[in-house]
């Protein structure tokens, strides 16, 4: 869109009256928080988690481990265009790349090995941003442990078989790719599944 | 000297100059897009992205007449008078306009395509495309096929700019490649069991300016931002041509051409093209060894470079003959040092020429105005392009030294006889050949010498009959001059740092020759060459220019001896932010 477009809406911040300009209406209601936690603690309230015994539900956008997803036919999503490898401000990707086999015939390449340093990773979730066929996402697991730096390297491998016990709590986040032989969707379609809120499906 | 006048000023264009509307505006900075034409080969003006507005001036009344209608740039003369309008919001227009056409049916898999990066379609439509793709009807899917072993066409990335057509009818003359059908379903194709195999095959790939025609040894192999580009040579002939070479994790990953009107123009043969493997090669010496008790262990650099001095310089001081070899493969710098070494600790030692690899004859491309053209030819200069059968960098450089050193040039056949016949108490070979050079009857006949030293990258039976081996540098991994076929004396960058447990040829002679502890440069060399052999005295100072130079003659310049490369394969990123560049401004369109 072109700064020029005019179906640009610009909005202003709304304008805050007298009251509101003197901040103490929200400083109160802060105080107000503070102070229900202080007496429901005094009443014998805990607000701390016993970790490990007990697990936190994570938000979804909460970034752990990376998988590697699949497509329908279990073969892996990556097309090895490395565009993560490029994004990744910790150099810890490492793909190599190859030309996709005969049978593949909606592809033209694949990554032969794909290979995550996950100690070296920030979790910054930039990978998952890059991929233009959202093939690498980043899951809630966190707590992931290892006895060697070897052990933390996870390979296309492993990097799979996180896809397959995450894959039901955690379902990709967009939908996978119509196969090539059924009628493809076209782009105003995409373009209204992403516009409309869940639930409000239009007829 | 002729004038012309783009948006609106007056630029001065060299006298005689044969260029045209594209050229002279890229000499005053100004880029005219475009796809097909190409400086060797003839125009068609096939891709209509250079179409700009036209006009003269009146030298009497100063007034300026434009053609209606655009005209395409490359086919424009660019003479007195002519007034040439790159930015009006015409042209700009017309380029949204072509390029929405060029990727009415271009896969847009960007991310999967090897040319992503260094590609015309894309550099063009972040210039002067436009982000909506209006065409609802579904595009044309072409499979990709072979063009010959070696090169892949991905037909539907394919913008039917014809210049790889006219790269085989113009420059090899072959015709391997036409085009098929017409219209949207025009594709690229090869006569059934003709494969394009000609010996330039691979510059096709070069010449593309979109990812239609890939090179198979490169395919999906690596990312084009992801590689290191050095200026450097090619070895693997006498022509040396210039060469980009592309590197990243310790590994080059291939060459590409490089401008040089003298040697090359814009080409590089295949057997060059794929010689950079030499470089990757595992099995390359990996360590010093020396000789004890009749067994060769592995030694360290310090430790072996100290017993091969100390021994040499005692077979020197007993005043017992000492011979050098000197491979064709060295580069001016390193023979240098390595004769004056050599001569400095006995000045009786017997200096030779390495063995000298031939392989078939010399063959050379012709082009001219004529043979397989289809077009305009008016602004082409027409070079020929030289495989020699000599298939080492630097024959005549070393030669000159040593000419300079002892008068003679001894050849490896006869120094090999005096050695065999036991005359020499030490011989000390150089070789760092691009294939294993010695056989065994090599390594028994310098047998004979008492103290043998083979410095060198391969492990060949003379290095293994040797008393002390010194693993040396590749091609790859040093810097230095080297004097092609026609005496032109050229710079190559170092490509690879030194592989583990080698050191560079200069280093292991500065070494020898205890000139101190401080780095030594190429540069610092060829400028003490250049005071020491008249022959050199072109090099002065130690830099050369882009081009090279031709030893005894000085350099001759004209219009068309100014660097090239397509925008799109032109160096960026850091460069580029240097340069106050102001992106194109565009006018706002006027609707109707």
């Amino acid at each position: 869109m072109r700064p020029d477009d005019p179906q640009l809406k610009r909005l202003e911040p709304p304008k805050l009256n007298l009251l509101e300009q003197t901040y103490l209406p929200q400083i109160l209601g802060g105080l107000a928080v503070t102070g229900r936690h202080i007496l429901q603690s005094a009443l014998g309230k805990t607000f701390t988690v016993e970790y490990p015994r007990e697990q936190t539900l994570r938000s979804p956008n909460y970034r752990g481990v990376h998988r590697l997803n699949k497509d329908e036919q279990g073969r892996v999503k990556c097309v090895a265009c490395m565009l993560c490898a490029t994004a990744c401000p910790a150099h810890c990707i490492d793909i190599v790349g190859a030309t996709a086999p005969d049978d593949w015939p909606d592809r033209e390449k694949y990554p032969e090995s794909f290979v995550i340093d996950e100690l070296r990773c920030i979790y910054c979730g930039m990978c998952e941003e890059a991929c233009p066929v959202d093939a690498i996402e980043l899951t809630s697991l966190y707590d992931i442990t290892g006895f060697s730096r070897e052990e933390m390297i996870f390979d296309k491998a492993k990097l799979l078989s996180v896809y397959d016990v995450t894959k039901d709590a955690e379902p990709m986040r967009t939908a996978p790719l119509t196969p090539p032989d059924q009628p493809q969707p076209k782009a105003h379609e995409y373009a209204t599944a992403i516009e409309a809120p869940p639930g409000t499906s239009q007829p | 000297m002729p004038t012309i006048t783009i948006n609106g000023q007056d630029y001065t264009l060299p006298d005689g100059a044969k260029l045209n509307a594209i050229q002279a505006a890229l000499r005053v900075g100004i880029e005219i897009p475009y796809y097909c034409w190409h400086p060797a080969l003839s125009v068609v003006a096939n891709c209509r992205m250079c179409e700009i507005e036209v006009g003269s001036k009146d030298p009497a009344t100063g007034e300026i007449k434009l053609i209606p209608k655009l005209v395409p740039a490359c086919q424009t003369p660019a003479k007195d008078g002519t007034v040439l309008v790159t930015n009006s919001a015409k042209v700009l227009e017309h380029q949204r306009m072509i390029m929405e056409y060029l990727l009415l049916n271009h896969p847009l898999d960007c991310p999967v395509c090897d040319q992503a990066g260094q590609c015309g379609l894309q550099d063009y439509s972040y210039r002067h495309g436009q982000a909506v793709h209006r065409f609802v009807e579904p595009r044309i899917v072409n499979p990709r096929k072979d063009v010959s072993d070696q090169i892949q066409l991905n037909q539907d990335r394919c913008i039917m700019c014809t210049r790889c057509v006219r790269f085989t009818r113009e420059i090899t003359q072959t015709s391997e490649l036409q085009v098929v059908r017409r219209g949207s379903h025009a594709e690229i194709d090869t006569f059934p069991n003709q494969p394009l195999n000609n010996p330039l095959a691979g510059n096709v790939v070069d010449l593309c300016p979109v990812g239609a025609l890939l090179d198979k040894d490169f395919l999906h192999k690596q990312r084009y931002w992801f590689l290191d580009r050095h200026d450097s040579l090619c070895t693997r002939c006498a022509t040396g041509c210039s060469i980009i070479a592309e590197e990243n994790q310790g590994r080059i990953w291939r060459f590409r051409a490089r401008f040089n009107p003298h040697v090359n123009d814009y080409w590089i043969c295949d057997e060059g093209r794929y010689s950079y493997k030499a470089a990757n090669d595992p099995d390359l010496l990996a360590s010093m060894y020396l000789r004890s008790a009749n067994e060769l262990v592995p030694t360290p650099i310090d430790q072996a470079l100290a017993t091969v001095g100390s021994r040499l310089r005692e077979i020197a001081q007993s005043s017992r003959p000492i011979a050098g070899i000197l491979s064709p493969f060295l580069t001016v710098e390193e023979a240098f040092l390595f004769a004056s070494y050599l001569r400095n600790l006995s000045p009786s030692a017997v200096l030779a020429l390495g063995p000298v690899p031939r392989a078939g004859q010399d063959v050379t491309f012709s082009p001219d105005p004529r043979t397989g053209r289809t077009g305009d030819t008016s602004f082409v200069v027409c070079r020929p392009f030289t495989i020699h059968a000599e298939k080492c960098p630097n024959r005549r450089g070393v030669e000159l030294i040593l000419q300079h050193f002892q008068g003679q040039i001894i050849d490896f056949p006869t120094i090999k006889s005096q050695i065999a016949s036991g005359q020499f108490a030490a011989a000390y070979v150089v070789s760092d050949a691009l294939e294993p050079a010695f056989s065994d009857d090599d390594a028994s006949a310098l047998r004979a010498a008492e103290f043998l030293i083979v410095q060198d990258v391969h492990v060949t039976p003379l290095a293994r009959a040797a008393d002390a081996v010194l693993a040396a540098a590749t091609f790859a991994e040093k810097a230095g001059c080297y004097v092609n076929a026609h005496d032109r004396l050229q710079y190559a960058q170092a490509i690879l740092p030194p592989r583990d447990g080698s050191l560079p040829d200069l280093d292991i002679f500065a070494i020898l020759a205890n000139r101190g502890s401080a780095p030594i440069e190429s540069h610092t060399i060829l400028a003490e060459l250049a005071q020491t052999i008249p022959a050199f005295a072109v090099a002065a100072g130690g830099h050369l220019p882009p081009f090279g130079i031709v030893l005894g003659q000085p350099e001759s310049a004209d219009y068309t001896t100014i660097p090239f490369a397509d925008p799109w394969l032109a160096p960026r990123g850091r460069q580029t932010l240097l340069l106050p560049q102001k992106p194109p401004q565009r006018e706002p369109v006027p609707t109707a």
